[in-house]
């Protein structure tokens, strides 16, 4: 899952950044509105954290530009708490409202719901025939067994999970699993789905020939 | 309790006022009253005597015109008139004939007026009375061979008296008990139409002072209202169009000045909790982010030092604020020395000195030396944050020009950069608190808007003013005017 966070505290967008790469999401950072929003509007995040008080463009401006043309789901992040505050962004079009300072663990969850709900899954577990995805533990079992995947396969899983039944492309996965921190090489994507099918059963992930790959009913 | 109301006041003053005027008129008119009652009385009295002495003095012969000889001078006014009847012999003994108009007056069948008269001879002997006599009457005395009139009184009688020639005593009295109570009744119904006056007075000058009072009552009470806490209401002022229309738009005025202290003074403390949010959000999502994982040395030491910067931008804004909050409540006392204005510029500009080097930007100084009686620490502190705002926002091989002078009894402190200078539409904003101009620099450096408006509450603390004029694009300059001889 590829990540924008818009903040103009430095070391909070270091902080959070570092944070969420961790947890095995792409991350990408602006630190003013502008350059926020021409990032929003060029790439397909999986998620947007959103500070409302920034330089050039506010949050508030932000939002409502990129909501002109993407359903991203935005989580606003503020250190205004009033309830007029909270009524004005999700009635803007944020999906979630975080006052700082807040709790990491925190806003990880509910990035987390953000991404399951624009998925269209409610629930953190997800099951696809006798293998079990846990978004929450970010772990996997197949048949009650854990399965042990590295950070980078256990995100094309995720991913094409809750995409279940779409055909996603090579591009798409490209852009939602790596970050512009990162050079890729575009083959690395094969040998992940590769050694995918090898831990969890080939006939889970198909590939479409010429179009990408599928996890289907 | 009552001394204190104005209404009551009022009252009492006013029914003393009107007691003392209505019982003055009521007095004289009593009086004068009285004065004529009696006058009349004794007009007829006197005219009474007259009559009854030239009946008695009667020559024989009878009636002769003119003059009767020996009797009272001619009353004024009065036309002699003989009196008709025969001659009587010796005159002591001769009884009286009287006129019927006097004998009417007289006699007992008629006499509702009570008059009486006494003729004593010239022994002193009573020679002839009539009427209800007065027991104890006394003959009146005679200076030598004085004939005129005189009046006199005694109990409830009146009379009036004279000697005639001959020496006899003509007397004529009335008792005027009558009168007398006539003439209190009338003090009576004086008296009482005086305390209706009174009455109607006071009640009407009760109801015109309440009514007077009313509008006062009421902006009282609104304005109680307002100050315990509703400090959005007002006064109604559209019908009073008066002198109570004048302090309630005052009151009103005053109320505004007051809600507009207590929001900005919300205003700037919610500003100031906002603005800590933000680094306390750096340091827990730092904490936390470090702590979720096994970390090397090298990381934990970063982060601590990403904590320790943090913690520091916090202590600068916490003493901003505080610096701030006693200018507001005016306790800061100024410790007031006299120094050189341009000595204090002088270090202030070396102590910036490193950061701009760092950024290759040039400080030219033109300090004239100028004294002035001004707090050195704070003064310190103003030209500290002048000169590091002109580093922060100007280019790079950037110009900062110094100047101290006096001009017209004041010490100026002038700071130009030449940076991007300031846009108009945040000219007049620049010395608000947690006002941020240029934004895009703002968070990076750790600045919180805050500098320019404790430079201007310390400057206006000596009674001194800040000001600032910029062109997008030429540069800001910044002008402090400072008294010379202290503040006041």
């Amino acid at each position: 899952m590829r990540i924008l966070v818009i903040e103009d505290e430095p070391r909070l967008v270091r902080s959070l950044a570092r944070g969420l790469r961790e947890e095995g999401y792409a991350v990408d950072t602006a630190e003013n509105g502008e350059d926020g929003l021409e990032k929003a509007i060029s790439s397909d995040y999986d998620a947007i954290v959103l500070d409302v008080m920034l330089p050039q463009l506010d949050g508030w401006t932000v939002l409502t530009r990129l909501r002109r043309e993407k359903q991203t789901p935005v989580l606003m992040l503020t250190a205004r708490d009033t309830p007029r505050d909270r009524v004005r962004g999700l009635d803007g079009g944020a999906d979630d409202y975080l006052v700082k300072p807040f709790d990491f663990s925190e806003l990880l969850a509910r990035l987390r719901a953000l991404i399951r709900r624009a998925a269209g899954r409610a629930l953190a577990e997800i099951e696809m025939g006798d293998v079990r995805l846990d978004t929450r533990a970010r772990s996997v079992t197949r048949a009650g067994q854990h399965v042990a995947l590295t950070a980078r396969e256990y995100a094309i899983l995720e991913y094409l999970a809750l995409h279940r039944g779409e055909v996603v492309t090579r591009t798409t996965l490209y852009e939602h699993l790596f970050d512009e921190t990162e050079n890729t090489l575009s083959n690395l994507l094969d040998v992940h789905v590769f050694s995918l099918r090898k831990k969890l059963g080939s006939p889970l992930i198909a590939t479409r020939r010429g179009q990408g790959y599928c996890i289907e009913h | 309790m009552f001394t204190r109301s104005i209404r009551w006041r009022f009252l009492l003053w006013l029914s003393f006022l009107l007691a003392a005027v209505l019982g003055a008129l009521g007095t004289t008119a009593f009086r004068l009253y009285r004065a004529q009652v009696l006058a009349a009385i004794d007009s007829e009295l006197s005219h009474i005597v007259s009559t009854l002495s030239s009946t008695v003095r009667q020559p024989p012969g009878g009636p002769r015109g003119g003059r009767i000889p020996g009797g009272p001078p001619p009353s004024p006014g009065r036309r002699e008139q003989p009196p008709p009847g025969p001659m009587p012999g010796n005159l002591d003994e001769r009884r009286l004939i009287l006129t019927d108009e006097l004998e009417n007056l007289f006699y007992p069948a008629k006499n509702e007026g009570g008059l009486y008269f006494v003729v004593w001879a010239a022994s002193g002997a009573v020679r002839s009375q009539a009427g209800p006599v007065p027991t104890g009457l006394t003959q009146p005395g005679r200076t030598g061979a004085d004939t005129a009139i005189h009046l006199r009184a005694h109990d409830a009688f009146r009379e009036a008296w004279h000697y005639t020639e001959r020496s006899e005593a003509i007397l004529v009295g009335r008792s005027i008990t009558g009168d007398l109570a006539a003439l209190r009744r009338y003090a009576w119904l004086l008296g009482g139409a005086a305390a209706v006056v009174l009455a109607v007075a006071l009640g009407g000058g009760w109801l015109l002072v309440s009514g007077a009072l009313k509008p006062v009552n009421e902006i009282s009470a609104t304005a109680a209202r307002i100050a315990a806490g509703d400090l959005g209401g007002r006064i109604d002022v559209s019908e009073t169009d008066s002198e109570l229309g004048r302090l309630a738009g005052v009151l009103n005025d005053t109320f505004a000045r007051l809600e507009g202290a207590f929001a900005r003074q919300q205003q700037f403390t919610a500003d100031a909790a906002h603005e800590l949010r933000t680094p306390l959000a750096v340091l827990i999502s730092e904490a936390q982010v470090t702590l979720a994982r096994e970390r090397t040395p090298e990381d934990y030491r970063h982060t601590i030092e990403v904590c320790l910067e943090t913690a520091q931008q916090m202590r600068r804004l916490a003493e901003s604020l505080l610096a701030l909050a006693r200018f507001d409540a005016g306790q800061d006392a100024l410790r007031l020395t006299r120094f050189d204005l341009a000595e204090r510029v002088r270090a202030g500009v070396e102590l910036v000195q490193p950061l701009a080097t760092e950024r290759e930007i040039t400080i030219r100084s033109e300090l004239t030396s100028v004294e002035t009686h001004a707090d050195v620490d704070r003064i310190g502190q103003v030209i500290v944050n002048l000169l590091t705002n002109a580093v922060a926002y100007n280019k790079e091989h950037g110009e900062i020009h110094v100047a101290t002078y006096a001009e017209n009894g004041a010490a100026i402190l002038a700071v130009t950069d030449s940076g991007p200078g300031i846009a108009p539409e945040d000219l007049p904003h620049v010395f608000e608190r947690f006002y941020r101009a240029d934004t895009s620099r703002a968070r990076s450096e750790g600045r919180c808007g805050l500098g320019l408006a404790i430079c201007k509450a310390a400057v206006e603390a000596h009674g001194g003013r800040i000001t600032v004029s910029s062109q997008p694009g030429l540069g800001a300059t910044f002008v402090v005017r400072l008294p010379v001889h202290g503040p006041g």
